[in-house]
């Protein structure tokens, strides 16, 4: 029993990792360009993608790199040559170019990599379970969260301590008073969904490493993503990281007792947060 | 309850953080009075403004409306009760015409703002006072244009219009010449003086243009950095000292 | 049906007497093309049944667009109401009993329902925020009707029930055979839902939908209760589109999750966009372009997703005003 609740306590563990590094993408563009960004899931597997067509030329390591930053880069040509051209008009239309974004991303993969699935192979040496009986600990799966935890803290420093955290913060509070100050808010907003979009590539390269690749492997985590934004509060990057992490883990305890809930439960704290607090944990007053 | 003040305002204070916007100021308007509040720029006319129409709360104080404490309670009361704004950027509807953004003014205030549909002689009500307010803001001719594609004061004008159709006792108009040219100040003016001494309304305005003010008014309440300068006549405040130091010392 | 009732408020040109006219003659033609379309489609390659699809899913887009071209508020997750249509009306036809009617109203309820508790959770929230809320929403009602297997089918979804005739007392509609009946029924409903949506947008409580739209801050401070307006709107919204979901089981005599699915309400959206939001028919003419393209796409390459996506960025960098949207710009012109 020890070992059940330990397995579903872990496994909760690296999907609310994945929920964490898909939503804290998610929800800087979200805060900074007000788009909501229903890509994303496919830039995911997009970097899963690129990883695999990379590791026979360069290894494992270095795509972990190269993956996402090439993933980013796409982004960041998407983001300048259409996203940006939406900025400022009713929210309809981003939603719609990135859902239709969605589509060709998705039929892309499909078309250059196939239906079914593919394995992306990890290293031999962290891929062996570290013990018998908690065989679901093996050191890829720790070196996983191990990454998403420095990239969470990697990602909160450089808001916090560089120039351009500093003023992607300062534009999610004020856009106009950043632009008066004249910084390029064009530029901010390109780099900042790059930032995203990067974050997304990572997460397909290590849930390719997981649980392979496929055109689809996405969608199952973009949804629960929004919750976590939802509950976590709009507007606050803490907040959606504690959302991310709630749901991951109450996914994870309601395995234990009733497997098919794991799923549903995640939308009845939505309801729940929507019903009691509806600006989320650390939303904004007003962000809503 | 005829005999209390149209608005009274007493002591109230709005901080926003460890901003303080408004501190303690307070004002009476009585009945049919023009009132207006002036100030250098960031004295905290507007957030006294929105305190008074209900936009946000007051951190502290109290506001009574036409004998009624109005302080905490939702816009829908207010404007129930008699209380009409209208805005420093003009808040009209741009893509209905002139008479369509009258018409759902004069159809809210009639309380039919939930209404599937109308009877025939409700109807003819409604467009009666439509014709009627057009024609005391002498906009008819104009009635039929989309309001987005008139010129700024008239845009204004159609605003006022609105107001009045919400029966208002109270208007409140938030910098109604600002960023008008030479004529439309005048035009806009001219309404506001015929609304004041001919049809008897209070008024509270908040506006840059001096000499609509001292024109204009019966009281003036000026403000600097969020609280009371002074209050009194249009030549108490010309011959007020301090006034003159507040204008000025900004101005340098 | 008065033939003035049902135009585009708001948005037309003014013009008075002119504008009546054309507003009469915009009826006369889209109901003569409505009427004649079982005479006309197989000639130009057409048939009846894909007229009566165009006619579900574009009165499922006109009642989202009573929503977002009218309200102004974006719902990315209407295919929940669309979708619970379609699976009361299933359920009924599939376990209680053979009747049409009861199965349509047990879809209506069901929509609506759900539409009002949501509606009454949302209607707060502005923006990009809101058409998030939504789009969580609606995943709800995905989960449901995927995981409830007993009751739904799950994935392979509900099957086993089809439509009954209509027994009118005097005659009997065959409504299972024959296509071309269940086609003039189908517009028989969806006439009746948008006559009343057309009533409802020329009402005073129509016009303050407008008025919210347009600016929501005068429209607070003309004394509009907005966030009643908002729920009610999202209400009437969620009843009419799941009357079209109703109709949509009818058609298929299937009912399956991907009704319920984000991708739905996505199409719906584009319909919505591509007919033109601001214009009364606009999302029909959409759903018949997009149905019509859809079709001819998937049937010339297995990449038609990648095509369909690319329809969705073309219109929104190049047609945001949609197709009906730049032909009354160039009419005013």
């Amino acid at each position: 029993m020890l070992q059940l609740i330990l397995f579903n306590l872990f496994n909760g563990l690296i999907i609310g990792a994945f929920y964490v590094l898909v939503s804290l993408g998610l929800s800087m563009i979200l805060n900074l360009s007000n788009v909501i960004n229903f890509a994303h899931g496919n830039f995911l597997a997009l970097g899963g993608y690129l990883a695999y067509a990379l590791i026979p030329f360069i290894g494992f390591w270095p795509s972990l790199l190269v993956a996402p930053l090439a993933t980013a880069l796409i982004g960041y040509v998407i983001e300048v040559t259409m996203i940006s051209r939406l900025y400022g008009r009713d929210p309809i239309y981003s939603l719609l170019l990135t859902f239709g974004l969605a589509f060709m991303l998705q039929d892309a993969c499909r078309y250059i990599w196939g239906v079914n699935g593919l394995p992306l192979s990890v290293p031999n040496n962290i891929s062996q379970p570290l013990s018998q009986t908690y065989f679901f600990l093996n050191a890829y799966r720790l070196f996983l969260v191990g990454i998403v935890v420095v990239s969470v803290l990697g990602l909160f420093a450089f808001l916090r301590y560089s120039r351009m955290g500093m003023r992607i913060r300062a534009g999610i509070l004020d856009l106009d008073t950043v632009s008066a100050l004249g910084i390029n808010v064009r530029m901010l907003r390109s780099l900042n969904f790059a930032f995203g979009i990067f974050l997304a590539g990572l997460a397909g390269v290590l849930a390719g490493g997981q649980i392979g690749l496929n055109p689809n492997m996405g969608d199952t985590l973009l949804l629960p993503s929004f919750v976590a934004i939802i509950v976590g509060g709009m507007g606050s990057l803490v907040g959606t990281l504690l959302g991310g992490l709630t749901i991951g883990v109450a996914a994870a305890l309601t395995a234990v007792v009733w497997p098919a809930g794991s799923d549903v439960v995640v939308y009845i704290i939505m309801a729940v947060v929507l019903l009691v607090r509806p600006r989320g944990f650390l939303g904004e007053e007003g962000m809503q | 309850m005829s005999d209390s003040p149209m608005l009274e305002v007493s002591n109230v204070t709005k901080t926003f953080g460890s901003l303080v916007a408004v501190r303690e100021v307070s004002l009476t308007v009585a009945r049919g009075e023009l009132r207006a509040i002036i100030g250098p720029n960031g004295a905290g006319k507007t957030t006294f403004f929105n305190l008074i129409s209900g936009f946000f709360p007051p951190t502290k104080g109290r506001i009574i409306f036409d004998g009624q404490d109005v302080t905490n309670g939702p816009v829908p009361g207010r404007v129930k009760r008699g209380m009409a704004r209208t805005f420093q950027i003009t808040e009209v509807f741009p893509e209905l015409p002139v008479r369509e953004n009258v018409r759902i003014a004069v159809e809210v205030a009639a309380g039919y703002a939930l209404r599937p549909r109308l009877s025939a002689t409700e109807r003819a009500g409604v467009n009666r006072a439509i014709d009627e307010l057009l024609q005391r803001t002498r906009i008819t001719e104009k009635a039929d244009r989309l309001v987005g594609e008139l010129a700024h004061g008239d845009q204004r004008i159609a605003e006022i219009a609105m107001a009045l159709a919400l029966k208002p006792r109270l208007l409140l108009l938030d910098e109604p010449t600002a960023g008008m040219g030479e004529q439309e100040t005048f035009e806009i003016a001219g309404l506001i003086r015929r609304l004041h001494r001919e049809e008897n309304y209070s008024i509270v305005l908040v506006e840059h243009d001096m000499r609509l003010v001292f024109h204009l008014a019966d009281r003036i309440t000026v403000l600097a950095e969020g609280a009371l300068l002074a209050d009194g006549t249009p030549a108490d405040i010309a011959a007020n000292p301090d006034v003159q130091a507040a204008y000025l010392g900004h101005a340098a | 049906m008065s033939a003035t009732v049902i135009q585009a408020p708001g948005g037309d040109a003014p013009g008075g007497q002119l504008q009546a006219r054309q507003r009469i003659l915009t009826l006369v033609m889209v109901w003569a093309i409505l009427l004649s379309a079982p005479l006309w489609l197989p000639l130009v390659g057409g048939y009846t049944s894909l007229g009566t699809r165009i006619l579900v899913l574009g009165l499922a887009a006109m009642a989202l667009n009573f929503l977002v071209g009218f309200t102004g508020m974006v719902s990315f997750g209407h295919a929940a109401y669309f979708g619970l249509g379609v699976y009361g009306c299933g359920l009924i036809l599939r376990y209680v009993t053979a009747s049409t009617p009861l199965g349509l109203l047990a879809g209506l309820v069901l929509g609506g329902v759900a539409g009002t508790v949501i509606g009454a959770l949302i209607a707060r929230r502005r923006g990009i925020y809101f058409a998030m809320v939504t789009i969580a929403f609606q995943e709800i009602f995905y989960f449901i009707a995927y995981k409830w297997n007993g009751l739904t089918g799950g994935f392979d979804g509900l099957r086993g029930f089809t439509r009954a005739n209509l027994h009118l007392g005097f005659a009997t509609l065959d409504i299972i055979k024959n296509d071309v009946v269940f086609y003039y029924f189908v517009l028989f409903i969806f006439a009746l839902v948008v006559a009343v949506m057309g009533l409802i947008l020329l009402s005073p409580f129509g016009r303050t939908l407008l008025a919210i739209r347009e600016n929501e801050r005068r429209a607070r401070f003309l004394g509009i209760n907005i966030e009643r307006h908002i729920w009610l709107a999202f209400t009437l919204s969620s009843i009419f589109i799941a009357i079209a979901g109703g109709l949509y089981a009818l058609l298929n005599n299937f009912a399956d999750p991907s009704s319920l699915y984000t991708d739905l309400s996505g199409e719906l959206v584009i319909m919505c966009v591509l007919g033109g939001i601001r214009v009364f028919w606009g999302p029909l003419l959409g759903a018949a372009v997009y149905v019509v393209l859809q079709d001819y796409i998937s049937s010339h390459t297995v990449n038609w997703l990648f095509f369909v996506g690319g329809v969705f960025v073309i219109v929104v960098l190049f047609f945001p005003r949609g197709l009906l949207g730049m032909l009354r710009r160039r009419r005013d012109a």
